[in-house]
């Protein structure tokens, strides 16, 4: 690869086009407790290296951290952690940001005046937390626990939501809710497998690796775990090489680090896997084994009435043949062609599916379309397939009795179920929530609780769920920030940042061993901030005994060490420790693992804290009556589970006839009928005709979720790769932009039906020319000094469109205009 | 005497940007406000270049992290009027802030564009002040800068090497670009050595070097498959 | 020069101004460098009657690049409730101890920060006496008011080129 002089020098020209940014202040109020800077200035400088879980995002990399005299001054990852390797993301890398932030909130406050005043008086923690335990108190004693509701925005599976779920249910409520999208997106593997949990890939041992949207290396729930994946993949000294494919609209970081990219319309991912099911079935390349004796609904089939049902095979043949996908995905069919042989005739070969495939309204049934896949390939429990992680064995929380008041209100439905028939495979609805708690219907909700996540920021709903804030009376965050959400909150309970907490992690999903993390302070709390654990805990004390009996813990910590007590006892896998990073490629060809041994639970627990966690690398291969546990025992093409929950819709909307049946399904805007509506098939998404451009988001991985924009050093990095900083952008391919007489840097209008947003234009060859791109994760309107007023929010002109099927936001179902900004 | 250079494996890089965060991290680089990276003028020692390839829909994107190159030619040091930037003798191109007086000729001369210069002094929140690293100097206004391959690490790793009186190992000296690396695509250590990874790697038939026809002989050596 | 003075009386009074100016800069400077310490602490009795060596106290001298400086919870270790001397400086230091209130010492030697320089590397490896740059602080019975030795880079690189050790500016600078 030849770089030319010119090629350097181009990063030295700075952009031209002068734009009006916010000011960008320094603090010069020390809020930092004075004892810390005198002793960064003059301690004796001994260091000190602690190992935590990062909590960036949810991807749950060890890191530890470098103390100077106690205070983090640097951060590596820990080699030891079988997820990260020592590896680390940029975002990882702004944690001392998180933690030294002067946007802060250093102790509780209670608002003043109306909501999102952006006021705020300081309460004591003790005033803070009567005052919520009143306003109980009170709901439990008119018998109306079920009024309050906890959204929890982690997608990190833990302790923590455990910890939540048994105080809700303690207190009365079904209404707590984790409103990231991990629980939704299982959808399409309950309808094929029944089964509640994300696959993961074993793409080490993969030769060809084909991609539907899946940004593993980026946007993924543990990047870091791929990109060392990838990593062994590419050394050449090892294996032969593995191709990746990667199927996207525009040229997203896996994409560009694999051998091929193919454009894709945005929503039409799932016709593409039908299509590439197409060539596999014709000529005659699936697992003929496999289909045979594990799956069902592949060939037509006759129930037990003697009605004939369409098979999965048929359905392919006659509707998905490569010209007809071709016209639909933009992918030549002779690309198509390609691609299936090579998939079909490699030994082993793999399919992911994920952002591209399943953010948009077709979700559910795209990604059922691409796992199909793995089952025509027989990917179960084999070498370089898909296998499932098993939970470690961690104690539940102990079990409780829950008192009348509570057992009456966990009764109730919850308040996100929708009321009609819309998303019936969703965990949570934000739609659902926003628009019943709008309509008190059926009831309404008093108190709303809010921990991480930042809801309001990355909803589709803005305005609705704004109006939501402003109606519960009494909404309580627990924000360690004032983000958006939490501008709508009446009181603020500070969480620690993670660097100041316990908690505890267990199986990022998607990463392919069973693993538990230990979080712990590495620094005492800089400021009056309480762990979020602890102050249910305190809550519950002072609600009622009934509710405290259900978190029988002195504090957090106590209750981490409760549940791995457990671990110690299973005697299975081992504390992490040094040496194992050689032993990394012999795990992943399953040989054996030596058992640590410890002698008392004390020395577990010490070194379990000092090196930061525990992990079992033995993958238990797995009887195919585990991986699918459906009513046929088989992996279902045809799912009876979802015929069932459809049929169950039928009744309690007024029972089997063909004009409810059509009715049900006309407001799921299923546009198949007959035996298709339960086969993986494609759902055209709803597009305006007169918008000549899709618009679609991606994230980044100096950004991650909106929440690194706090954080000057990630703000300042967003756009390494186009060189654009504390900066959105938008990327257009040069044909679009000559056609609309757009020039690079310029900056455009992009007009969708719901708003418009102006943006600096940035012409990247890599992207489909009818597809337009803004990164997620600036415009803030809140969150501090480093956040607010920098960049463009793109979801505000996204159109409110869900996954018809598990409700999660279609963040790819939006066309626009675009025009130059004058 | 060791010769340190560096190795970055291409193939193996994903571009995801780490070492950037790293090195800043590390070095206490400077963030430079909204209004002047729109001047160009964003600093980061460890850099990331994007490398377009092809036309529709045949594209390749690589990223290229781009540190100092350490030349053992180096055109900055020719430059230099006060002797601020030179070359030692274990081939580290050391920049001394205190010695240079912000003439920016030796920006001007390095064809990498490895060197940044301070237009204002370096601000930071009061909060932030407390987690820099001490092991390493802040610098101020009106003088260039550049990746040290984080020499203030060899002065650490030199002395534990004598204290227990031992060579430094293979591995043992590592700039925080290299060690944080997810893809562990940079490779770092003595090219005078022949048991080092970059010894071997330097010679594997993908390594090339940059504009390897200035004569600048670069110690920083890439690997990749692609032409 | 004296004749320009004399051909211009206001220059002459501007000039002599200045000179006062640095006269009384100098004093002040002068007399912050005589460095009075909380407690007077006397390292010819520590060392002669309680025989301890510098390493009791300034841990990390051999090992770390900080050799640090003793406060309570290292004083303590002897001193505790019961005076062993009547001098009112360890009065001082026991009620620093009671009220578990740090020592606020004043240091006198001090490299810039963008200096390596680490005592385990010349007191360990390079087997340097701490009295070459402090002095004898064995035969003090007061805490030194100033430095004996100015850590300045001048005196840095004379004292490596006469023991032939590295002066490569990245050996320090940083």
């Amino acid at each position: 690869m030849e770089i030319k002089r010119r090629d350097f020098l181009k990063l030295l020209s700075g952009a031209s086009g002068a734009v009006a940014l916010g000011t960008y202040g320094c603090s010069d109020i020390i809020d930092v407790p004075e004892k810390l800077i005198e002793l960064a200035q003059k301690g004796p400088g001994i260091v000190t290296w602690t190992n935590t879980i990062c909590g960036q995002c949810s991807a749950g990399c060890g890191i530890k951290i470098r103390r100077i005299d106690g205070i983090p001054v640097y951060i590596k990852g820990n080699p030891t952690y079988p997820v990260n390797r020592g590896g680390m993301c940029p975002s990882g890398h702004s944690s001392l940001e998180v933690l030294f932030n002067p946007d802060r909130v250093k102790e509780p406050l209670k608002r003043i005046g109306l909501k999102e005043s952006g006021k705020w008086d300081s309460i004591s923690w003790n005033d803070a937390l009567q005052l919520i335990a009143d306003k109980m108190i009170e709901l439990r004693n008119v018998g109306k626990p079920h009024q309050v509701a906890f959204l929890d925005g982690s997608d990190q599976p833990g302790l923590m939501n455990k910890h939540i779920a048994q105080f809700m249910k303690a207190y009365g409520s079904p209404n707590y809710y984790q409103s990231g999208q991990l629980k939704n997106n299982t959808a399409p593997y309950r309808l094929l497998q029944g089964i509640n949990q994300l696959p993961s890939y074993d793409l080490l041992n993969s030769k060809y690796i084909l991609s539907f949207g899946s940004n593993f290396l980026e946007e993924g729930y543990s990047p870091i775990y791929y990109t060392k994946i990838y990593s062994h993949l590419r050394d050449s000294s090892e294996h032969g090489r593995t191709r990746i494919v990667q199927i996207d609209s525009r040229i997203s970081l896996t994409a560009a680090n694999a051998d091929l990219w193919i454009p894709i319309r945005p929503g039409t991912y799932g016709a593409l896997a039908l299509g590439i099911a197409f060539v596999l079935i014709r000529e005659k390349l699936f697992d003929d084994n496999f289909i045979k004796n594990y799956s069902f609904g592949f060939n037509d089939w006759t129930d037990n009435k003697g009605i004939t049902h369409l098979g999965f095979r048929s359905n392919v043949i006659s509707n998905y043949y490569p010209e007809q996908v071709s016209k639909i995905t933009g992918v030549p069919a002779e690309t198509i062609l390609k691609i299936a042989r090579d998939l079909g005739n490699s030994r082993s070969s793999v399919v992911l599916g994920d952002q591209g495939t399943v953010d948009n309204t077709n979700g559910t049934f795209s990604q059922m379309a691409v796992h199909s896949l793995n089952a025509l390939l027989g990917n179960f429990g084999k070498d370089g397939g898909v296998y499932f992680v098993d939970l470690p064995p961690l104690a539940d929380l102990p079990p409780f009795d829950e008192d009348e008041i509570a057992a009456l209100g966990n009764s109730k439905k919850p308040v996100a179920q929708s009321l009609d028939t819309n998303y019936p495979l969703a965990d949570f609805s934000i739609d659902s929530f926003t628009k019943n708690i709008l309509n008190d219907d059926p009831y309404p909700i008093d108190i709303l609780f809010l921990y991480k996540g930042n809801p309001l920021f990355k909803t589709l709903n803005h305005h609705d769920f704004a109006e939501t804030l402003k109606k519960i009376p009494l909404v309580v965050s627990f924000d360690p920030f004032i983000t958006e959400t939490s501008e709508y909150a009446d009181i603020i309970l500070p969480d620690h940042t993670f660097l100041e907490k316990w908690d505890k992690f267990c199986n990022t999903p998607t990463v392919g061993f069973t693993h538990v993390g230990i979080q712990q302070p590495v620094i005492e709390p800089l400021f009056s901030t309480r762990n979020a654990a602890d102050v249910i805990i305190e809550l519950s004390n002072k609600i009622d005994q009934s509710v405290a009996n259900a978190l029988p813990f002195q504090s957090y910590e106590n209750e981490i060490r409760f549940s791995v007590e457990k671990l110690y006892n299973s005697g299975e896998g081992a504390i992490i420790s040094e040496g194992v990073k050689s032993s990394w490629l012999e795990y992943l060809q399953q040989r054996g693992w030596q058992i640590g041994r410890y002698n008392s639970f004390d020395e577990f627990w010490k070194l379990l804290t000092r090196n930061g966690g525990w992990w079992n690398p033995i993958r238990q291969t797995k009887d195919y009556k585990e991986l699918f546990k459906t009513p046929s025992g088989k992996f279902e093409f045809y799912s009876q589970n979802f015929a069932n929950i459809i049929n169950k819709l039928i009744e309690t909307t007024g029972g089997e006839s063909p004009e409810n049946r059509e009715k049900v399904l006309h407001s799921l805007n299923i546009s198949v009928r007959g035996d298709k509506v339960f086969l993986p098939h494609y759902e055209a998404v709803p597009i305006e005709e007169n918008m000549p451009l899709y618009f679609i988001t991606f994230k980044l991985l100096t950004n991650r979720d909106g929440q690194s924009s706090n954080q000057p050093m990630m703000q300042e990095m967003f756009g390494y790769t186009v060189r654009e900083y504390w900066n959105s952008w938008v990327e257009i391919n040069p044909e679009t932009a000559q056609e609309y007489g757009i020039e690079d840097k310029k900056d455009v209008w992009i007009e969708s039906p719901i708003g418009s947003i102006k943006v600096r234009a940035r012409l990247n060859p890599g992207i489909m020319k009818e597809v337009v791109a803004v990164p997620f994760g600036l415009g803030h309107t809140s969150y501090g000094r480093y956040a607010k007023g920098y960049g463009t929010n793109p979801i505000t002109i996204l159109k409110n469109k869900y996954d018809m099927i598990n409700g999660n936001p279609a963040l790819q179902a939006t066309k626009v205009k675009i025009s130059l900004a004058t | 005497m060791p010769k340190w250079a560096m190795v970055i494996d291409l193939d193996k890089c994903t571009g995801c940007g780490d070492c950037m965060a790293a090195c800043k991290l590390e070095n206490n680089v400077a963030i430079v406000s909204p209004e002047q990276t729109e001047e160009g003028r964003v600093m980061f020692w460890m850099d990331m270049m994007s490398v377009y390839d092809g036309e529709y829909p045949h594209v390749k994107v690589k990223r290229i992290p781009k540190p100092c190159f350490h030349c053992d030619n180096p055109p900055c040091i020719k430059v230099c009027p006060v002797h601020a930037t030179y070359i030692n003798p274990e081939g580290l191109v050391g920049q001394i802030y205190h010695r240079c007086i912000g003439c920016r000729y030796c920006m001007a001369a390095c064809p990498y564009t490895a060197k940044v210069f301070n237009w204002y002094e370096p601000e930071w929140a009061e909060e932030f002040k407390t987690c820099l690293n001490p092991d390493v100097s802040l610098r101020m206004k009106g003088v260039v800068e550049k990746c040290s391959f984080c020499a203030h690490r060899l002065q650490v790793v030199k002395e534990d090497a004598d204290a227990e009186d031992r060579e430094i190992m293979d591995g043992e000296y590592m700039p925080a670009c290299s060690e944080s690396c997810p893809a562990d695509a940079i490779y770092f250590g003595d090219l005078e050595n022949r048991e080092s990874k970059v010894f071997k790697l330097s010679r594997s038939p993908r390594a090339f070097k940059e504009l390897e026809g200035l004569g600048t002989e670069p110690k920083v050596i890439y690997l990749s498959k692609r032409e | 020069m004296r004749k320009m003075v004399k051909q211009n009386s206001k220059l002459f009074i501007v000039a002599s101004a200045a000179i006062v100016l640095v006269v009384i800069v100098w004093v002040v400077l002068g007399s912050h460098r005589n460095i009075t310490q909380p407690i007077s602490y006397n390292h010819k009795i520590h060392i002669e009657e309680a025989e301890l060596t510098c390493v009791d106290c300034h841990l990390y001298v051999e090992t770390m690049p900080t050799a640090t400086i003793p406060n309570i919870e290292i004083c303590q270790d002897c001193h505790s409730d019961e005076p062993m001397s009547d001098s009112p400086e360890e009065v001082k230091l026991l009620k620093y101890i009671e009220e578990g209130e740090k020592i606020p010492w004043q240091r006198i030697y001090a490299v810039p920060n963008h200096v390596y320089f680490s005592h385990r590397r010349h007191v360990t490896i390079g087997e340097i006496a701490c009295s070459n740059c402090h002095g004898n602080v064995e035969e003090l019975t007061e805490p030194p008011s100033y430095p004996l030795w100015l850590p300045t880079m001048e005196n840095c690189i004379s004292c490596h080129k006469e023991h032939k050790v590295t002066y490569d500016c990245l050996a320090c600078h940083r």
